[in-house]
């Protein structure tokens, strides 16, 4: 009944943190670039008025995949986001979750790229074909960093990565070389998921419009946004967890529970300023080309690394 | 028939070219400029350039007005570059009408043409920062191009349609206190744009201008490309130079003419910021040797006006944007015969063809602010009804009708 109710509160929850992050995100943002910036709730009035306004589907579009994939996307991104949270609270976890919510995540940015491809907008086209390239470009070296963890871990389950680091007393990135390496990688993959300016070449707004979001407007575009900041908003948490898992520092009790996890919130926040909000205010925008190149250049030489170094058993 | 109809089926559509409407209403569009596009994947194979979205019919409007109602239609010709505009338009009148302006209008009226160079070039830097993605640098950008916008405010008035010139000279004084106020601005502006340069060759921003929109040297003569454009492909021309004009010949020591060769959007940028550089020191000169008298004639300019003769003139300035020609043709009771603008966007507008073929999506706004188009400059006579392909030329009562509907 118990395990219910907080899953139940999990979603909710999830909703309003990854939000609240949006704010916090687009707050600092404006203030390097000596702007006041809008409300820190600023994020949950987009919501509210975009959920009030006239849907839209336009004639070019198949219109049942253009509106089911903004929800799809969204309800894939909140329960991936959930996931770990819950499994922090609960203390407990099954087997292979760690796949699963990395598949919800990257099913949230195939479903806005398909949706944006649905819309018979040309741009949306150009958006499909860029976020496809990116996808490819960075999913891989973070999927294979995470793996070079469960080699690590000798598990797939979340719950038991975190565990092994409240064993150990130590943060998993600063255990092994191998692991402060898949680490770097991860961390490196977060802006590129997220779309941020360096990397957000698939919507980039000067070029093709916001390419798979041009046609979504009103109610569609609400579920779109809230997708992305729970996908920025998991992959940040996910980081934090995963390498970093400051609570496991503490003695006995606090390395648990809702304080751990509050810990966790504040890590992942200061994660998400550093991997999404620094960049998009200190970089231009890449092209497609040289963005893929770096991709397959640094993060996915450092995560071979880290799966060889990791098989060596270092 | 039957061949006919076989024929039409035959017809090959190559699916790997997709056609992009780039414009006439675009983010990266300050203002409605069309550009088809036609792409295989990411790369540009063909260009189509239209103009015409932003037809006011001024030069019409023109011949309908008095020389001095005019003089305040072609400043708002453009919002950037109006004082290019009345400078150009009034050097015509003066021509025509033998009137000579003092020394000290020349020089008041090249300090705001170089303080409208400033503002303009920093405007499009900011622009092209906006392209990249860079938003950093355009709101920083924008922020030292508020305190040249407060210059203006402080020495005429007005932050934008400045309304400086009037026939015979300038309409504002320049009091010791703005001289003091002009130069302490230049050192905080000059801090500033030292940043900007220095910004400008970080490795992101290098890596989305080098080797973009190349217009080789023998193209930009061929198709006449003109100002900031022109000399980024190593084309040495500039008015104030050639043909001096205002107070430029005195001073034609304080300021150079910045060639780039490599001919690519981070060219034309580096001759922007360059000539940022040379418009302070041009200004600091002026203040320096400003001389004494009266800013404009005793008589009062109506009366000036009805003292012009008919005749004709051209007149040439530069323009923020390159070379900006005025013909004038006056009827000598008041009015004009004709009015002929030649904006410094026409020449360029059409190099964006030869840059941007071979080049990437990503590449079409660089490309497109680098030569800083200027559209509601562009398009004044004619309007082009693209569907049937028909020219016409908008009068003032067809387009009063047309305001009513």
């Amino acid at each position: 009944m118990n395990t219910i109710l907080i899953l139940l509160i999990t979603f909710p929850v999830v909703f309003f943190l990854s939000l609240l992050f949006e704010g916090v995100d687009r707050k600092v943002h404006a203030r390097m670039q000596k702007r006041i910036g809008p409300p820190i709730i600023q994020p949950f009035y987009d919501f509210i008025k975009l959920f009030n306004k006239e849907r839209i589907v336009p004639v070019t579009a198949s219109s049942r995949i253009f509106t089911a994939v903004p929800m799809i996307a969204a309800a894939a991104s909140i329960v991936g986001a959930s996931i770990p949270i819950a499994s922090l609270v609960l203390e407990t976890g099954i087997g292979g979750d760690l796949i699963l919510i990395l598949y919800l995540l990257a099913m949230s940015s195939v479903m806005v790229m398909i949706g944006g491809s649905s819309s018979g907008n040309p741009y949306g086209a150009v958006g499909f074909s860029r976020k496809m390239t990116m996808l490819i470009a960075y999913e891989v070296p973070m999927f294979i960093s995470i793996l070079s963890v469960s080699l690590n871990c000798v598990s797939l389950a979340y719950y038991n990565i975190v565990s092994a680091q409240i064993g150990m007393k130590s943060l998993l990135a600063f255990t092994r070389p191998s692991m402060a390496v898949a680490a770097a990688t991860f961390l490196l993959c977060i802006p590129a998921a997220a779309d941020a300016v360096p990397f957000d070449i698939s919507e980039a707004k000067t070029e093709i419009i916001h390419g798979s979001l041009v046609e979504y407007g009103g109610p569609y575009l609400a579920l779109v946004k809230l997708a992305k900041a729970a996908s920025n908003f998991a992959m940040t948490f996910l980081a934090v967890s995963l390498f970093f898992y400051f609570p496991a520092l503490l003695e006995g009790y606090a390395s648990v529970g809702l304080g751990a996890l509050c810990l966790c919130l504040v890590t992942a926040l200061i994660i998400l300023l550093l991997t999404i909000t620094v960049p998009r205010t200190v970089f231009a925008r890449l092209k497609i080309g040289q963005a893929f190149k770096f991709y397959w250049l640094i993060p996915l030489a450092l995560s071979i690394i880290s799966v060889v170094l990791s098989t060596l058993g270092l | 028939m039957v061949d006919e109809f076989n024929e039409a089926k035959e017809i090959k559509v190559d699916y790997t070219r997709l056609r992009i409407p780039f414009g006439p209403v675009h983010p990266a569009l300050k203002e409605p400029i069309s550009l088809k596009v036609t792409v295989r994947k990411e790369e540009i194979l063909d260009v189509d350039i239209r103009l015409g979205h932003v037809h006011r019919g001024i030069e019409a409007l023109a011949e309908n007005r008095n020389l001095v109602q005019t003089l305040y239609l072609v400043e708002r010709i453009c919002g950037i570059c109006s004082h290019s505009h009345t400078t150009c338009f009034t050097q015509a009148l003066e021509e025509i009408g033998g009137i000579k302006p003092s020394e000290r209008a020349l020089y008041l009226r090249t300090l705001i043409f170089e303080l409208e160079r400033m503002h303009s070039h920093l405007f499009v830097l900011g622009i092209m920062a906006y392209e990249i993605g860079f938003d950093t640098l355009f709101m920083f950008t924008w922020h030292v191009r508020e305190s040249v916008l407060d210059l203006f405010e402080e020495i005429t008035g007005n932050r934008v349609h400045h309304s400086m010139n009037t026939i015979g000279g300038v309409r504002w004084d320049l009091t010791p206190n703005l001289v003091e106020k002009v130069n302490d601005s230049l050192k905080k502006i000059e801090k500033s744009v030292n940043y900007i340069q220095e910004v400008f060759q970080d490795k992101t921003v290098e890596k989305r201008l080098c080797r973009v929109g190349v217009l080789s040297h023998n193209e930009a003569q061929e198709l006449c490309v003109v100002g900031p454009t022109a000399r980024g492909s190593e084309v040495n021309m500039d008015v104030r130079r050639d043909y001096p004009y205002a107070a430029y010949g005195e001073l034609k020591d304080s300021f150079s003419v910045v060639l780039r060769d490599s001919a690519d959007a981070y060219a034309r940028t580096e001759v922007r910021i360059l000539e940022l550089f040379d418009s302070i020191n041009l200004i600091r000169t002026i203040l320096d040797e400003l001389p004494n008298g009266p800013i404009s004639k005793e008589e009062s300019v109506l009366k000036l006006m009805r003292k012009i003769p008919e005749g004709e003139a051209i007149s040439m300035v530069e323009a923020p944007r390159g070379e900006l020609l005025y013909f004038v043709k006056t009827n000598g009771n008041e009015g004009l015969w004709r009015l002929k603008v030649r904006t410094p966007t026409i020449p360029n507008v059409f190099g964006l063809k030869p840059m941007l073929i071979g080049c990437e999506i990503a590449d079409i706004p660089v490309t497109v602010a680098s030569i800083d188009p200027c559209m509601a400059c562009a398009n004044r006579v004619t309007v082009v009804d693209q569907g049937k392909g028909k020219k016409k030329v908008i009068n003032w009562e067809n387009l009063r009708r047309r305001g009513k509907k």
